[in-house]
């Protein structure tokens, strides 16, 4: 008779550590494989390469905070503003993140703008980077929702007209217009109901297509690597040839310096600049003077301000509407416009130009009485 | 000529109508205008001399007549038979004609309708029918009664005669913000007026200057407050007389009612009766009266109080010159300390502080103020000091939390910078961390898998 066959190892051959005990349930050594194999080129860009990291840090702080003012937020017209006024004055640190999460969110949207505008500049979109590109640009436009949405949460009076306007500019969109302003506003007017929608859009659904979408950026990343720019490649012959980093801990490390400024500096902005909360909504009072939106929907506003009543015929705010999603398509569709050498130079034209229109309208727009 | 009569008043008749609804939305007449053949005439400006001017009717007045509107005619007031071409007929007797030849016969003119509650009821359920009764008692109307003065006011004065529009028409001259201009028109007339008195004295014709000047006719003039009070609100409408002295501090409560009371209940009510002086009006004026200040409580110069108590006019003692000084301190220390704590609370909001509860707090304060002022009219100072402790504790409470909100803000900056100072330190540790692990060689990489960067 001879014993039984046995599969496991002998107790005394094998690691008997906290670290085995997960290894064996979690499989963490294949993660820490990932990490070890991937890389980051070293080169004159490489700084560009925090944003994308920096934006999810961002992120994640926005996740973190926004989860601790949902423990006092009540999303109803009645005591919304209330709410948020004994956020900022009686919950313990709650001025705090409440500041954070404001100041964040803008930080956010700042730093993906960059991270766009860089991904552009390196022309890391080419193949096979198409969807990473993509991905990206609809994670911006779900950030700009985030911020949309969130603005009216506090239900102060700017913030109430202030999406009274930014709806109302969602009526001028060809034939889906009138519907699309009730579908945003949860009925004619901005109401109670508008509070209730943005607040569902801003807690739930934005959140579930963010994760959504990130993990399929986060995977293509991580499938495809980082792309090195074309003048670099140039230089090295091949991307072999070019000097790289391990991700971890080289580059995480870098990254978390990175980090700390972002969360200095946000603690900073919090506690010097603290969010104002403003006058509770009133919907039938005046709407208050220099009504404005947030500094990254400023340049649509201003130039939907200053289009003429009509032009060529049509309604120069459906003009305005049509000519800001065709760029926005545009920016969508970029890594299939680029497809030669004259197109790139059309591309890179037309990027100066947004730019620039961007940076003078915003200027405008902070500007105008 | 037959026809072309008929046809003009059959064209007349039309536009009537037609103008009659383009400007009221009027339907339907109360009765179907019958013919009415007075205007033919009293239309035709060719038809009267300069002394029967006052026979000619213009169509335009007509259009915007309350009574026609409602479907009066001529003959409902005039009597006689609009049926009837030629001018006796017309104007027959037999027909109810009646001539209004007098000013005296005016009230009960008019009366003849407006008195009868069953005639208006048809038209205003809730109608007053005692104008006439009251313009009797009116001064207007005893003047006219006792000497059959032509020249004092009756209906057909503030009213007018043909194109009198109803009161609630902005156009009409009874409306709220034309009722000074309306009671000018005489009583601001100073040939009009000459030797009128009241009680021996004259009553004067600078009232409308004065009272566009004063608070009321500013809140009425330039605010557009139809609420706030005109000549009729103080004088009465169709009884207008003048408040006698003991009713003076009635007509003023007749809006400032907790004033009133107050006033009301005072031992100075009784000593302002005593010696003739009315109430509120020695005060505060009679058509100019002005924004109450608090210059002008307290013994100071600019003070209403020392007039009296200073020079011991009236009976007035010096006692109370020292109450009214009291009074003063005490509005004073409570301003003071609501100025204190708003400016306190500006401070905090600047260094960016939220507080809106203590900003909506201080409004009680206010109140308090406010109603501390309303006390002075019981010149005795407990009430008045009571109010202001009131006040007082709110201004407390609130510079207490701007004080919070002071140290609050330091804390912050004391807690950010130690905040700032743990991050730094992490920032170094990994940066002593990034500089003890050496970035790999290329020979190193090279030798790792690579990544497929293009």
């Amino acid at each position: 008779l001879s014993p039984a066959p046995v599969d496991e190892k002998p107790p005394a051959s094998r690691p008997r550590g906290l670290r085995a005990f997960f290894d064996d349930r979690l499989g963490l050594e294949s993660i820490r494989a990932l990490g070890r194999k991937k890389t980051v080129p070293i080169h004159r860009q490489t700084l560009s390469y925090f944003l994308g990291g920096m934006a999810l840090f961002l992120f994640v702080i926005q996740l973190v905070t926004g989860v601790l003012l949902s423990l006092f937020y009540s999303p109803s017209a009645d005591t919304a503003f209330e709410s948020v006024q004994r956020i900022m004055t009686e919950v313990d640190f709650g001025w705090l993140i409440r500041s954070i999460h404001s100041w964040c969110g803008d930080l956010v949207i700042g730093v993906l703008f960059l991270h766009m505008l860089t991904t552009f500049i390196m022309r890391a979109y080419r193949p096979p980077r198409e969807f990473t590109w993509m991905t990206g640009v609809l994670l911006l436009g779900l950030f700009l929702g985030f911020g949309f949405s969130g603005y009216l949460l506090p239900w102060n009076q700017l913030a109430f007209f202030a999406t009274r306007v930014g709806t109302a500019i969602a009526g001028a969109v060809p034939l889906l217009g009138p519907e699309l302003v009730r579908l945003l506003r949860a009925g004619e007017n901005v109401t109670g109901e508008t509070l209730a929608r943005f607040y569902a859009v801003h807690v739930a659904i934005l959140p579930y297509l963010t994760f959504v979408l990130m993990g399929i950026h986060l995977y293509l990343v991580q499938k495809h690597g980082m792309s090195i720019p074309e003048s670099v490649l140039k230089q090295r012959g091949s991307a072999d040839r070019v000097r790289s980093m391990p991700f971890v801990p080289h580059f995480l490390l870098r990254d978390m310096v990175g980090w700390y400024v972002a969360l200095g500096l946000l603690a900073a902005l919090a506690a010097v600049f603290p969010r104002e909360l403003g006058e509770k909504a009133d919907p039938f009072g005046v709407a208050p003077p220099g009504l404005k939106p947030e500094w990254y929907f400023l340049f649509m506003f201003q130039t939907l301000k200053e289009l003429p009543a009509h032009v060529l015929g049509m309604e120069g705010e459906v003009l305005g509407v049509l000519f800001f999603g065709l760029c926005g398509l545009a920016i969508l569709l970029v890594p299939f416009l680029d497809r030669g050498p004259r197109s790139r130079r059309v591309l890179v034209v037309l990027a100066w130009v947004t730019a620039i229109f961007f940076a003078y309208m915003t200027h405008r727009g902070v500007t105008a009485p | 000529m037959n026809r072309r009569r008929i046809l003009m008043a059959v064209l007349l008749a039309c536009w009537t109508v037609h103008a009659s609804r383009a400007q009221h939305g009027e339907t339907k007449p109360a009765s179907a205008p019958a013919a009415n053949t007075c205007l033919l005439c009293h239309s035709d400006p060719e038809r009267f001399s300069e002394e029967e001017k006052k026979f000619l009717v213009h169509e335009k007045d007509l259009a915007t007549d309350i009574h026609w509107q409602k479907g009066l005619r001529c003959a409902d007031c005039h009597g006689g038979n609009p049926n009837e071409e030629e001018y006796a007929g017309a104007h027959s007797k037999t027909a109810g004609f009646k001539s209004l030849k007098n000013r005296a016969d005016v009230p009960d003119f008019c009366g003849k309708c407006h008195s009868d509650v069953n005639f208006m009821r048809r038209y205003q359920p809730s109608a007053r029918v005692d104008q006439v009764t009251e313009y009797w008692t009116s001064g207007h109307g005893k003047k006219l009664k006792a000497d059959g003065d032509p020249k004092v006011a009756t209906c057909i004065t503030c009213h007018g005669s043909h194109g009198i529009r109803a009161v609630e028409d902005l156009a009409s001259p009874v409306y709220p913000t034309r009722v000074a201009d309306t009671c000018a028109k005489c009583h601001s007339d100073a040939k009009h007026m000459e030797g009128y008195e009241h009680h021996g004295k004259p009553i004067g014709h600078g009232q409308r200057e004065l009272w566009k000047e004063s608070v009321h006719g500013l809140a009425m003039l330039k605010r557009g407050d139809v609420s706030a009070p005109t000549c009729n609100d103080c004088h009465g409408n169709h009884g207008a007389v003048a408040p006698e002295i003991g009713s003076v501090a009635n007509a003023c409560g007749a809006c400032h009612g907790k004033i009133a009371d107050l006033f009301r209940e005072t031992r100075m009510r009784h000593q302002f009766a005593e010696v003739g002086l009315p109430g509120c009006a020695t005060c505060h004026g009679y058509h100019d009266i002005r924004k109450p200040s608090d210059e002008m409580l307290g013994a100071g110069p600019g003070s209403v109080c020392a007039k009296c108590h200073a020079d011991q006019k009236f009976g007035a003692t010096p006692a109370g010159a020292l109450i009214a000084k009291g009074l003063r301190d005490q509005i004073e220390l409570l301003k003071a300390d609501i100025h204190e704590a708003d400016g306190l609370l500006g401070g905090a909001e600047r260094l960016g502080m939220e507080v809106r509860a203590s900003r909506f707090e201080l409004g009680n304060a206010r109140t308090a103020l406010t109603n501390a002022r309303s006390l002075i009219h019981t010149f005795a100072a407990p009430p008045v000091e009571k109010a202001v402790a009131e006040g007082r504790a709110v201004t407390a409470r609130v510079k207490e939390a701007a004080h919070e909100a002071f140290a609050e803000h330091k804390s912050r900056r004391v807690w950010l910078g130690w905040s700032l100072g743990v991050i730094a330190l992490l920032i170094g540790i990994l940066v002593v961390c990034i500089r003890r692990i050496p970035l790999p060689s290329a020979q190193e990489r090279n030798s790792s898998p690579a990544e497929s960067g293009r």
